[in-house]
């Protein structure tokens, strides 16, 4: 996890509309209670970054978001418009099948909608246009999740939620892959984006949710949670959110 | 075109492009090609006649279909649930169903395709090497004919669809492409073998009764295959015998396999992406 200054110079949020609304949403596996009572809600226009320690349910709850695990209480409501693919979403470690070049792989995405994808377009905001006829399993690993955040936004979907989309990726390609989910936000899109580098989510995100110990402990704009916490930086927020052993109190910051 | 019939095409025209791609399955068709001409020609089948030719692949083929449906099928829907890809289609509102059979459609094609050129190749040998005997004119029981071994090869082939779709519901049901081969290994195995044996001991411990055992015989993928092919194929060039198996009933097995696997494939599947 990197600890550097940095500051947001992003717009802030363009607009205020729900798109996605999860209410006192709970999980469990058998005893084990994975996430508790969280509500959040997540705006059309605006980053959303979900940091966290590992094992703090991260990814459980942007599974839970996309509908792809069922919650144990509470629920989801996405709130959007009515399209064809509301959510778009990047794995992990998004993965391709082989044997198919980066332009028939996104065409292969685009023609499960009805709706029509201008592949050329999508392909040039994530500079991979020019490498559109290699294989995908001859890209970098940084290239392979720019594939997969194209493929994210195919149909342009009103919420796009990013697991990790700088994890293993050089500051370069990190930062890049930032860009694009501040872009997306400033194209009236709701991007949700779990991350463990902190100077990007300072950077680039409206809002931050930090979960620990299955429930959020600290929510708001980066800048006032550092002023809540009166330190200078996310990270010392999360040091100082983090080190309790339970949170006492649930901080938050209204936009 | 409806949203499912486009989804339906897309995925199925996905997985003909991958097998098209994939070279292994070239070497494959090679394989079998070859092997079942070197079977044709060491049995000496091809030189009388296509009946006594399915006479010397039938046995053969019970072992050949499973492994090839195996090697065709084992990593048809587990190398995508191991890329995260069916959590990505899913934000695209693929039903499990249209992906376990467009998957299925797609692999059947590959497998009817690797086996229908062997056996195709079987059927030119044999017409080159002998004819049907054409000094009989009429006769009680039927001629030795390239249409007989027609009906082999569609028999043999939906023999193969019903043991690909089991092995696509191990492939759905498994956590890793390692255990995908084992469990598909394990099904097949228990399938063929034990098919045939559990019939064995239910007619020598009395609770499959001889009336029925023709019913019976069509509920195991290799008795059904193997009834039906004596049936329609074998017996038909006998003057009097007949009674191997119902061919009707033998076929109805295969489909209810092939259906019930694919059922079951997409039932799991909605399990493990919801």
């Amino acid at each position: 996890m990197s600890k550097q200054q940095s500051t947001n110079t992003r717009p802030a949020a363009t607009s205020q509309e729900a798109v996605l609304r999860a209410t006192d949403l709970t999980k469990q596996y058998s005893e084990l209670t994975v996430l508790d009572s969280i509500d959040l809600t997540v705006h059309a226009g605006s980053v959303t970054a979900l940091i966290g320690p590992n094992g703090t349910g991260k990814t459980t709850l942007l599974r839970l978001l996309l509908g792809h695990l069922e919650p144990t209480a509470g629920n989801v409501e996405y709130a959007g418009p009515a399209v064809e693919r509301p959510i778009g979403y990047l794995p992990q470690q998004p993965a391709f099948r082989p044997h198919f070049t980066v332009e028939e792989t996104i065409s292969f995405y685009a023609s499960l909608l009805e709706t029509p994808t201008d592949t050329k377009e999508l392909l040039t905001q994530v500079d991979l246009y020019d490498v559109r006829n290699r294989p995908v399993e001859a890209l970098s690993g940084g290239m392979t999740r720019l594939l997969g955040i194209a493929q994210s936004v195919v149909g342009n979907p009103p919420a796009v939620i990013f697991d990790e989309p700088a994890s293993g990726l050089d500051p370069t390609m990190g930062t890049k892959a930032f860009e694009i989910t501040a872009q997306l936000a400033e194209r009236g899109t709701a991007v949700i984006v779990s991350s463990h580098d902190l100077a990007l989510v300072e950077r680039y995100a409206d809002t931050v949710i930090l979960l620990h110990d299955k429930q959020i402990a600290a929510q708001g704009p980066p800048q006032q949670l550092c002023q809540t916490h009166s330190v200078a930086d996310l990270w010392e927020v999360y040091d100082a959110v983090t080190a309790t052993e339970t949170p006492q109190t649930n901080t938050e910051v209204t936009q | 075109m409806s949203t499912i019939v486009s989804t339906f095409f897309a995925l199925f025209k996905r997985e003909l492009k991958t097998a098209m791609r994939t070279r292994v399955y070239y070497l494959i068709t090679v394989g079998v090609i070859g092997l079942l001409l070197a079977l044709t020609a060491g049995g000496g089948g091809a030189a009388t006649g296509y009946v006594p030719t399915v006479v010397d692949l039938l046995l053969p083929l019970e072992v050949l279909v499973p492994v090839l449906a195996i090697a065709i099928g084992y990593r048809s829907v587990v190398s995508d649930l191991e890329r995260g890809e069916l959590a990505v289609l899913k934000t695209y509102d693929v039903p499990s169903s249209v992906y376990v059979f467009a998957i299925y459609a797609g692999r059947a094609v590959v497998l009817s395709v690797i086996l229908g050129s062997g056996l195709l190749a079987t059927l030119l040998l044999v017409s080159f090497s002998s004819g049907p005997d054409t000094s009989i004119f009429a006769t009680h029981t039927g001629l030795d004919s390239p249409l007989l071994f027609a009906r082999f090869i569609v028999l043999t082939l939906v023999f193969a669809l019903a043991l690909l779709a089991i092995v696509l519901l191990m492939s759905v049901a498994a956590q890793s492409t390692l255990t995908a081969i084992a469990l598909a290994v394990g099904a097949v195995v228990l399938v063929v073998v034990g098919g045939d044996a559990a019939i064995i001991l239910g007619l020598t411990d009395g609770w499959i009764a001889d009336a029925d055992l023709l019913n019976a015989l069509a509920i195991a993928p290799n008795s059904a295959y193997r009834g039906a092919v004596f049936e329609t194929v074998i017996a038909v060039t006998a003057a009097s015998e007949s009674g191997y198996g119902s061919p009707i009933t033998s076929v109805a097995g295969l489909f209810a396999w092939t259906i019930f696997s694919l059922i079951s494939a997409t039932l799991i599947l909605h399990r493990r992406t919801v």
